[in-house]
């Protein structure tokens, strides 16, 4: 069933020269889970806020062709109706704050506020995400007081309050310490049992390697691939579009280890696989 | 889609990012004022935010944060701020039509704006002083400078207004060219969405 | 990090009475005096305001927000005693200065006034958590924007001091002179105030960003988390605030 429908999206920021977005035409299944890289400037973030109404509707400048979540026109609904089919999580912690709210919990409840839930629902919900993203012990604290990771896994956990089909994570990770990413992650993992559609876009290789059934690589505003994980990760000409694979693929490659798709492994436990059957079990 | 709206000077319906802008611009009229007095400056300082939200988001942005500064301060530091919330009112009108009418533009105009702000803040004022304090302002000379006036017999109003302008004079002409440096130094991609949403 | 508030959390009568009813008896108490300026009934209403304190135990927090006014209130003594424009009666004389009964009687109705105004406002915030206080005006029609703006201010305030402290140590740390001429001092406000004014600036961008993921412009009707606790009998207490206002506007036009 298709989630996500992009029909020849092109953006141009005002003050701009060059359009983020050029052209882009793509589908994106339900459930499905999609990692999305590319150098700077490909039109990753552009992307992000094109999927959330953000562009048009917060940033003015040159839009064309049309995105469709479900049959819903992103150009015709307000930023707020999309809020609750489409959630957008950025990096930087610190700023996705309401800033109104003095704890944890009260915070989580802002968007809920805002699209007038009842107050039993709110409960219900604030408890089930506070549980689900490991926030219990601080739920009395001042959000401002959380680390890095906190303050990310409540900016998750406050836009999956609202319940939306497709997320959509904007390097979420990017900005934080190495223990703050591992935690982001777990929630990331999550969300996929929570069985949305994702769209994530990160530099971790590797983890995009575990997570995403399907890989959209981003260059100068256009669409370089859009395949699925391996195929993505496997193509030879990586390098020449200025993009890395995850280390298990690299590994792969330099010992021309193919499986019976003719694609390299992209996983941990599937090099290892490979690697027993070809050298025997010693080597594990 | 291109949007070439003119953005109307008195339109009410804020955008978000005019809305988060006022809680910003009072905490730097906070922060102004903490400085000038850990610096020990003979200036107030305390509406360097008021001025950058009229230049940046126009005159009801601006009055909002002016009132809304003196609203909070009644209600956490000292009440007798709320009196002068018409006086930031003022001001961040003020400032908001004088930017509009290009006096953002070079460094001469920003002081002519000061000028201007001063003397606005000094008639709104007046009449505050008159009926809260009997004319004073709280401030030592310009209090000293009203006393000599009422000595000599010259109108309450007079003498305090003078009283009132001895001490906006210099302190709103600073405020105004801090203000007008600090928006030069803002990226360009952040001030077009205040002026554009 | 703590909120910018100067509630004192007390179990008192005053503290159970809900914050809309005490902003209805603060603008009554504040406005009375100046549509009836008669120097015994802002003393009454003075005292009641004191009788009002004393009852939320919170007389001492009080202190330190109407110190700053007495030296104002000193000079207001001096300058109005000596120079009021209907000064006649010669009071005392001291230094060859001539004290006058009109001004004094004059300056001690506004100091009363100002003093009465002072706390009536400390009796509501020295009582109700301002959170509550913003809360129950947006209930009642306040927009829930202008409600989001004054959570906001009460957050913002706090952090950017703190950071402001955190700066000033960095610059000092780095050699800048914040002590010294006058023009020493003067140069050193906008290394300081630049850096922090300019990044809280920038971030209004992702925070705005963030709110309207959240709903923020939703066009439904707003709900609320907490629930509003109103004991008995409150709204019989505001109304009758009200008619004291009436009787104070109705004896004025009167006489």
């Amino acid at each position: 069933m298709k989630k996500i429908t992009i029909n020849n999206l092109s953006y141009k920021y005002s003050l701009a020269e060059n359009k983020a977005l050029n052209n882009i035409s793509l589908e994106v299944e339900k459930g499905d889970f999609i990692g999305v890289v590319g150098p700077n400037k490909a039109g990753k973030s552009t992307l992000c806020k094109s999927l959330v109404g953000l562009i048009p509707h917060f940033y003015k400048g040159e839009f064309e062709g049309e995105i469709l979540i479900d049959n819903l026109n992103t150009l015709n609904s307000s930023i707020a109706e999309l809020s609750l089919k489409v959630g957008l999580v950025f990096q930087n912690p610190f700023n996705q704050i309401s800033g109104a709210k003095l704890s944890v919990y009260d915070e989580l409840a802002f968007g809920l506020e805002n699209n007038g839930l009842g107050r039993e629902e709110m409960i219900t919900r604030i408890d089930k995400y506070l549980n689900l993203m490991d926030l219990n012990e601080v739920k009395d604290n001042n959000p401002f007081e959380l680390s890095g990771g906190q303050m990310q896994k409540l900016a998750i956990a406050s836009i999956m309050a609202l319940k939306p089909d497709v997320f959509v994570l904007d390097e979420p990770t990017s900005q934080l310490d190495p223990q703050g990413t591992e935690e982001v992650f777990k929630a990331v993992s999550r969300l996929r049992e929570e069985n949305l559609t994702v769209i994530l876009v990160s530099q971790k290789l590797n983890k995009l390697a575990d997570y995403a059934n399907k890989i959209l690589f981003l260059n100068q505003g256009e669409i370089a691939a859009y395949d699925n994980t391996a195929a993505v990760f496997s193509r030879n000409d990586l390098e020449q579009m200025g993009m890395g694979a995850p280390i298990y693929t690299e590994i792969a490659r330099e010992l021309g280890l193919k499986n019976e798709k003719n694609q390299y492994p992209i996983r941990k436990s599937e090099l290892k696989e490979m690697l027993v059957a070809k050298y025997g079990k010693n080597i594990g | 889609m291109q949007n070439n709206q003119k953005k109307n000077l008195w339109s009410f319906n804020f955008s978000t990012m005019a809305l988060v802008l006022i809680p910003v611009s009072i905490g730097i009229n906070y922060v102004g004022k903490l400085f000038a007095q850990t610096l020990r400056l003979p200036l107030w300082l305390d509406s360097i935010g008021t001025i950058l939200a009229g230049i940046l988001a126009g005159p009801w942005v601006g009055a909002i944060s002016g009132g809304i500064n003196n609203a909070i301060y009644g209600l956490t530091i000292s009440p007798v701020s709320f009196a002068y919330g018409i006086t930031s009112i003022a001001i961040g009108i003020t400032a908001g039509v004088m930017a509009r009418m290009g006096f953002v533009k070079s460094m001469k105009r920003a002081v002519i704006m000061g000028l201007v702000i001063a003397g606005i803040s000094t008639v709104v004022s007046t009449p505050i002083n008159i009926i809260f304090w009997g004319g004073q302002t709280g401030n030592i000379w310009g209090d000293a400078l009203f006393g000599i006036l009422r000595s000599a017999n010259w109108p309450v109003w007079l003498a305090s207004g003078l009283d009132e302008l001895a001490v906006d004079l210099p302190d709103k002409i600073a405020t105004t060219i801090i203000a007008f440096i600090i928006y030069q130094g803002l990226p360009k991609r952040i001030t077009v969405l205040f002026e554009e949403s | 990090m703590r909120s910018l508030s100067l509630y004192v959390k007390r179990d008192s009568l005053i503290h159970k009475i809900d914050p809309f009813t005490k902003i209805i008896y603060v603008f009554v108490s504040v406005i009375s005096p100046f549509i009836l300026p008669t120097l015994i009934f802002s003393t009454s209403l003075t005292l009641i305001n004191l009788l009002f304190l004393l009852l939320g135990r919170v007389v001492k927090k009080v202190l330190p927000i109407i110190s700053f006014v007495f030296i104002i209130i000193l000079t207001i003594f001096i300058i109005q005693g000596m120079f009021y424009d209907a000064n006649q009666t010669e009071l005392f004389s001291l230094f060859n200065l001539n004290f006058y009964v009109e001004g004094i009687l004059y300056a001690a109705r506004i100091s009363v006034r100002a003093i009465n105004v002072l706390l009536a406002f400390s009796l509501l915030i020295l009582t109700t958590p301002p959170t509550e206080m913003i809360e129950s005006l947006v209930r009642r029609g306040m927009p829930a924007k202008l409600g989001y703006i004054m959570h906001s201010v009460l957050q913002i305030i706090p952090m950017m001091s703190s950071n402001a402290s955190i700066i000033m140590d960095a610059q000092r740390a780095r050699g800048m002179e914040t002590e010294g001429s006058l023009w020493v001092r003067i140069k050193a406000f906008i290394p300081l105030i630049g850096p922090l004014v300019m990044s809280s600036l920038v971030n209004t961008h992702e925070r705005s960003i963030a709110l309207e993921v959240r709903g923020f412009s939703a066009a439904t009707q707003k709900t609320f988390l907490h629930q509003e606790k109103v004991p008995g009998g409150m709204k019989q207490l505001r109304i009758f605030f009200l008619l004291f206002l009436a009787a104070v506007l109705a004896w004025r036009l009167v006489l």
